[in-house]
């Protein structure tokens, strides 16, 4: 979550929403059906969050809590599984009647639509208004948002989208149930792509210019009612879509109520209370101190603990001393000590020590720890041995980068503490959220170290999740991902053959081992998968929270009348 | 009188120019690039550009510059083509994190922060002035020093310390206000009022007891005018010379200062309303500083420099008017 | 524009008390009167007079022995401002501490942070260094700036008074508060500090100068200043040997009553993410760190607070006083 917060970098320091939107398949810690009751037709269930959403616009808004959001007013080909489906990361159908077909040469994927779509004005959703929709991603001022489209399917150089340029030449429609993707080059997980939200249907010729800064034209269970941005937006049935057409949308409540600009602790608060409407409310994730206060029968009931999508790391530059030395690098893994770094970020309920890329949620996880030490509190002597080796055993001094924000500064404090004990000094260097993400995303500004977090585009795959961390190819000069700047020929093959598997089941096993091969050269440091808890109101039902994206569409309240 | 005015009229004009300016200059140079923030995970150098270009900071300074002044006065027009979107006069741009409309965003604020505004003021004006006057009644005795004493108080404690332990206090300890929660005055007044109870409060305190020291320093100084004690003298009745001759001049004043004080109360709520969770313009100014969302700041900035250069033109000029002890410097 | 020194002038200093970063000011001591020597010692006895006055003072002087003494006091308590104490917090509940009111007892004075176990007595006494260094920096530069634009201004008159008229109604009108969280947010972190004290004086001193300004005009026109000028004194002369020593107990005053504002400004600053960088401790910034754990653990913004509030209090009580003893001729 910490990275994808990048373009709304601010809502993250108060995060809530986010958070929302980072949470995961609970279903183990909470059964089957997340919080109790059954839901039932009818009644407005509430939303009480921090920040904004980014855009009501799918073109323009990609982020975990922006993304549950569009699931309610939007459609595409594909989508992310319902919330309680056994695998919730896998890809299935949405609009389309089946998953994509791919050519023998893996360049074209074919989707058929199913009968019966239509917008919240009535017109029906054919191939016409899909591809319309989907071009939209190309145009240069409003396609800031996802770009697996742009990166996957094939379009001239100059091609800026349907309002400067016309039809997309990449996609066909040869008839209105029917569309075709030619792509650059083959990509096995191109139902991921058509899942992103983006790829959503519009009716042609509309959303130029700021028409879906304010308004939506909905395609999904729900439209907008009202919006007030920063405050409230409440959203209302859209007669027009057919339950009949969508197998993973259950849409329950009669409406939607988004209550935003509240303060975290002040959320907490009310959920705790669970005055009046609060009963039917939800929120991103609890703060640590409420934690505390959720030790009665009766809340302990109501929590749902939810696994992390993502990893919080050290990445440490690769291209200068000290690190450039691998050994060095080794000896930070050894001597951090994640039992510490778990209490800081509010301890074990909040944090669970890291030692692995691949968080455990994300599919194609593998469990090792190639430096291990007691009860995860670090290891000094083996890394005091290590720095040793390499004629460091005096220690050294290196600059660490973070956000000011914190818990963000409470782990660096914790390493700071940690590395202390094996004589190396670690300098903060406190960057306020607004600039953080541009200053390490650009080598030539960010220092020795930095501590930021990595959550992969989708989580039925590991393809998202390490290459850009550790592949040489994507340096670049600004929006750097690579921020240890590790060029690894090894590592750069072994991504480009795993990612022309085209069993995604047996690449997802070869991303595991990756990770592996990855960590021995110790790029960086991973330090904590930070899963959550959530607190909804006692008369919501069927909330499965999931830290990666909440699905909001499965939800509904046990008694519609209360509240 | 006219001349007066017109210079007057002139010299906030040059003022706001400078603040804007200013403003401008601080963004240019010092802050970061607005594009690679917005361009986020994913990103390239391309995208960046093309932010850039998209967000008009690609342009100098200069060109930058006045493309702001002419949109404030007669709107201007962003992007070309198809995408272009008419920004009309006052435009104060589009937000760089969610693409509305400034001037949109701040009227859409402007409700919540005018009810804190104006809740407080009528706290801080009542209480000031009774305070002052019960002072100045009794100066010298218990009262007095016991409202002196609270005055002290209420200068010294800082907003956010005093929001937080009325939180703490009349919500989690003694429950006697129910949590914040969105509701319309028309929903349920009850309700909506005790939502604002305490941001009105919190932001009334410090002004109150400043109001209550100028009451008193005021009413006592009257009393002791020339004019006071001839008409007591004179044997009018103590209520007579109260009405007429001691509380009217002592409390012209007060009213002007209030004119000026909440014409600068834009700033004052920036904690409180962040603090309660209120969104009003100050809890958007918070917001777009920790989001680097420069045409939000300046708008914010430019619309409380106004205010304030409006309330101080106001106050001078009631002043004039008002007392004739005041003469207007042939310089101005 | 240039108004006579009227009531205007000093109640619209006192109106902008909405600025947290100006001081409300007072109607100080209007043409304060020469002062000799004999006088200056009633005053000070008439305030060792004053209890009030007297407790504020020592309040200030605590707080000031406990900032420079920091590093010993520390040593002491056993635990220091950046040391974790994983043992005091409760890793099962989000690090809540453990045991009554905050975890105060005898290894922690005060109790502690929650989540890392940092000492908040520690803190506190770290803290009071960074408040009270800002806050007398700023004071002194603020104090610097205002004395000398507001005598130029008043006694040179004419188009330099004009320019300096003119800055300073700039900067009055400027929203200053969010002006410095926009400033502070955008510039580096490096040199906080000297950051906040540059940027809190630019907006702090125009309230000084304008009544500095305001007093000059007036003494200029007095006898003695005519008389000075008539036996040939220069300006310089003037204005240091006749003027100033006419103005110190308005600058004493008036500077009193700034430091408060400035503390304050520093804490708000702070606690709105702006201010000292973290692992710094300010008072202002633990009550920040302490918003989401109010309900919880009250005793974390409890002590901040407390010890904020007397401080901001003793300087304001300290203030009035002094204009009281000063402004009223009283001794």
């Amino acid at each position: 979550m910490i990275r994808k917060a990048t373009r709304a970098a601010a809502a993250l320091a108060a995060a809530a929403l986010l958070l929302t939107a980072c949470s995961g398949g609970g279903q183990e810690a909470a059964g089957g059906d997340g919080s109790g009751g059954t839901p039932q037709t009818g009644g407005t269930v509430h939303m009480l969050q921090n920040a904004d959403f980014s855009y009501l616009d799918p073109a323009r808004g990609w982020d975990g809590g922006v993304n549950a959001f569009y699931r309610l007013i939007y459609r595409g080909l594909t989508m992310q599984a319902a919330g309680d489906a056994e695998d919730p990361n896998a890809v299935v159908p949405d609009m389309a009647e089946g998953l994509g077909t791919p050519s023998p040469d893996g360049l074209t994927w074919t989707y058929t639509l199913k009968e019966g779509l239509k917008f919240d004005n009535g017109d029906p959703i054919t191939s016409t208004e899909l591809e319309f929709g989907i071009s939209r991603a190309w145009d240069p001022e409003i396609g800031i948002g996802s770009p697996w489209l742009k990166n996957t399917v094939e379009a001239p150089a100059d091609y800026k989208g349907p309002y400067q340029t016309g039809d997309h030449p990449g996609i066909e429609t040869p008839d209105a149930q029917t569309i075709v993707f030619h792509l650059k080059a083959p990509f096995p997980e191109f139902d991921n792509v058509v899942s992103q939200v983006n790829a959503v249907p519009f009716p042609v010729g509309t959303g130029a210019g700021d028409e879906f800064i304010k308004d939506v034209i909905a395609s999904g269970p729900y439209t907008l009612d009202s919006y007030t941005p920063g405050s409230s937006i409440k959203l209302v049935r859209n007669e027009h879509w057919d339950a009949a057409t969508d197998e993973v949308r259950k849409a329950y409540p009669d409406a939607w109520e988004f209550e935003i600009g509240l303060e975290g602790a002040t959320i907490d608060e009310r959920l705790l209370a669970g005055q009046g409407t609060d009963v039917n409310a939800i929120a991103g994730k609890i703060q640590p101190a409420t934690l505390a206060r959720i030790q009665s029968p009766e809340l302990q009931e109501r929590a749902i603990s939810a696994e992390a999508y993502c990893v919080t790391y050290m990445g440490m530059d690769t291209t200068q001393a000290p690190f450039d030395k691998v050994e060095v690098r080794q000896a930070m893994n050894y001597a951090v000590d994640r039992t510490s770094l778990q209490t800081a970020s509010g301890g074990n309920q909040l944090a669970l020590p890291a030692t692995t890329i691949i968080p455990n949620a994300v599919n194609g996880h593998k469990d090792f720890d190639l430096y291990p030490s007691e009860g995860d509190s670090g290891d000094p002597a083996k890394a005091q041995e290590l720095l040793e080796s390499v004629g460091l055993g005096d220690g050294f001094s290196f600059t660490l980068d973070i956000r000011s924000n914190p818990i963000m500064q409470a782990q660096a404090e914790s390493i700071q503490q940690a590395l202390a004990k094996i004589n190396v000094d670690v300098q903060l260097n406190v960057i306020d959220t607004s600039t953080f993400y541009e200053t390490i995303g650009t080598p030539s500004q960010m220092h020795d170290a930095a501590i930021t977090g990595w959550c992969p585009d989708w989580a039925s795959s590991s393809s998202t999740m390490v290459p850009p961390l550790v592949d040489g190819r994507v340096i670049t000069e600004k929006g750097n991902t690579n921020i240890a700047q590790i060029n690894d020929p090894g590592i750069n093959a072994r991504i480009d053959e795993i990612r022309a598997m085209t069993d995604l089941d047996a690449a997802n096993v070869e991303w595991g081992e990756f990770d592996e091969e990855v960590m021995a050269l110790a790029p960086l440091v991973p330090l904590l998968q930070e899963p959550s808890v959530f607190l909804p109101g006692e008369n919501i039902a069927g909330y499965i929270p999931n830290t990666s994206m909440t699905d909001l569409t499965i939800i509904g309240l046990s008694d519609p009348s209360a509240g | 009188m006219i001349r007066f005015v017109a210079n007057r009229l002139l010299g906030m004009l040059v003022v706001l120019f400078l603040v804007c300016l200013f403003t401008f200059v601080i963004f240019f140079v010092l802050s970061p690039d607005p594009a690679v923030q917005i361009c986020g995970k994913n990103c390239t150098p391309e995208a960046i550009d093309q932010i850039r270009a998209n967000l008009g900071i690609d342009q100098p300074f200069w060109t930058q510059f006045w493309t702001f002044l002419t949109g404030l006065f007669a709107g201007r027009t962003y992007g070309t083509g198809p995408n272009a979107i008419d920004c009309a006069a006052p435009c104060l741009g589009y937000s760089f994190q969610s693409s509305q409309a400034v001037t949109d965003m701040i009227v859409q604020r402007l409700p919540v922060s005018a009810t804190v505004a104006v809740g407080a003021a009528v706290l801080w004006l009542l209480a000031g002035v009774a305070g002052g006057l019960l002072s100045a009644v009794r100066e010298g005795r218990f009262a007095d020093r016991f409202i002196a004493g609270l005055t002290l108080t209420g200068m010294s404690i800082p907003n956010y310390v005093l929001a937080l332990s009325l939180q703490f206090l009349l919500v989690v300890t003694l429950g006697w206000l129910p949590f914040p929660q969105a509701v319309a005055f028309s929903d349920d007044p009850v309700r909506w009022f005790q939502n604002f109870l305490m941001p009105w409060i919190v932001l009334a305190v410090g002004m109150a007891a400043v109001y209550t020291r100028l009451t008193r320093a005021n009413v006592i100084e009257t009393l002791q005018e020339n004019y006071v004690r001839t008409a007591r003298a004179k044997g009018l009745s103590p209520g007579l010379v109260w009405r007429r001759h001691a509380l009217r001049p002592a409390l012209t004043p007060i009213v002007t200062i209030f004119g000026m004080d909440f014409a600068g109360l834009l700033g004052g709520a920036l904690i409180t309303e962040t603090v309660f969770g209120l969104n009003g313009i100050g809890k958007m100014a918070a917001d777009s500083i920790t989001k680097n969302d420069q045409p939000v700041i300046m708008g914010v900035t430019l619309l409380a420099a106004f205010l304030v250069v409006v309330g101080n033109m106001v106050v001078d000029l009631l002043y004039t008017a008002i007392d004739p002890r005041v003469r207007v410097g042939s310089s101005a | 524009m240039s108004f006579t020194p009227t009531e205007l002038e000093v109640e619209g200093a006192a109106g902008g008390g909405t600025v947290p970063g100006a001081p409300a000011s007072p109607p100080a001591g209007r043409g304060a009167p020469d002062r000799p020597a004999t006088e200056w010692r009633g005053v000070s006895r008439a305030f060792l007079r004053d209890r009030a006055a007297v407790a504020c003072g020592v309040y200030i002087v605590l707080i000031i022995l406990m900032a420079v003494a920091a590093p010993l006091l520390v040593k002491i308590s056993g635990y220091g401002p950046l040391e974790f104490d994983q043992d005091a917090v409760d890793p099962n509940l989000g690090g809540i501490p453990l045991g009554a009111a905050g975890g105060m007892g005898a290894d922690h004075w005060f109790g502690v942070e929650p989540g890392n176990g940092r000492d908040i007595f520690a803190r506190i006494v770290y803290g009071a260094r960074v408040s009270m260094l800002i806050a007398i920096s700023a004071t002194l530069l603020t104090t610097f700036l205002g004395v000398v634009f507001g005598l130029v201004a008043g006694y040179f008159g004419g188009r330099v008074d004009m320019v300096v008229s003119r800055v300073m109604e700039f900067l009055m009108a400027f929203p200053a508060l969010i002006f410095m969280i926009a400033v502070l947010s955008a510039l580096p972190a490096e040199n906080r500090q000297f950051l906040l004290v540059l940027v809190i004086s630019f907006f702090g001193w125009p309230y000084l100068a304008r009544i500095v300004r305001g007093q000059t005009m007036s003494l200029k026109e007095r006898e003695f200043v005519e008389a000075a000028k008539a036996s040939g004194a220069t300006s310089a002369q003037i204005i240091f040997k006749e003027i100033l020593p006419n103005l110190a107990s308005t600058i004493i005053v008036m500077t009193t009553l700034a430091v408060p504002g400035y503390v304050g400004t520093e804490a708000g600053l702070s606690f709105l993410g702006v201010g000292v960088v973290p692992p710094t401790p300010s008072w202002g910034q633990m009550i920040a760190s302490s918003v989401p754990w109010y309900a919880v653990d009250p005793a974390y913004f409890l002590i901040p607070g407390a010890f904020l509030f007397l401080l901001v209090l003793s300087f304001t009580v300290l203030g009035d006083r002094i204009r009281r003893l000063l402004g009223e001729g009283a001794a």
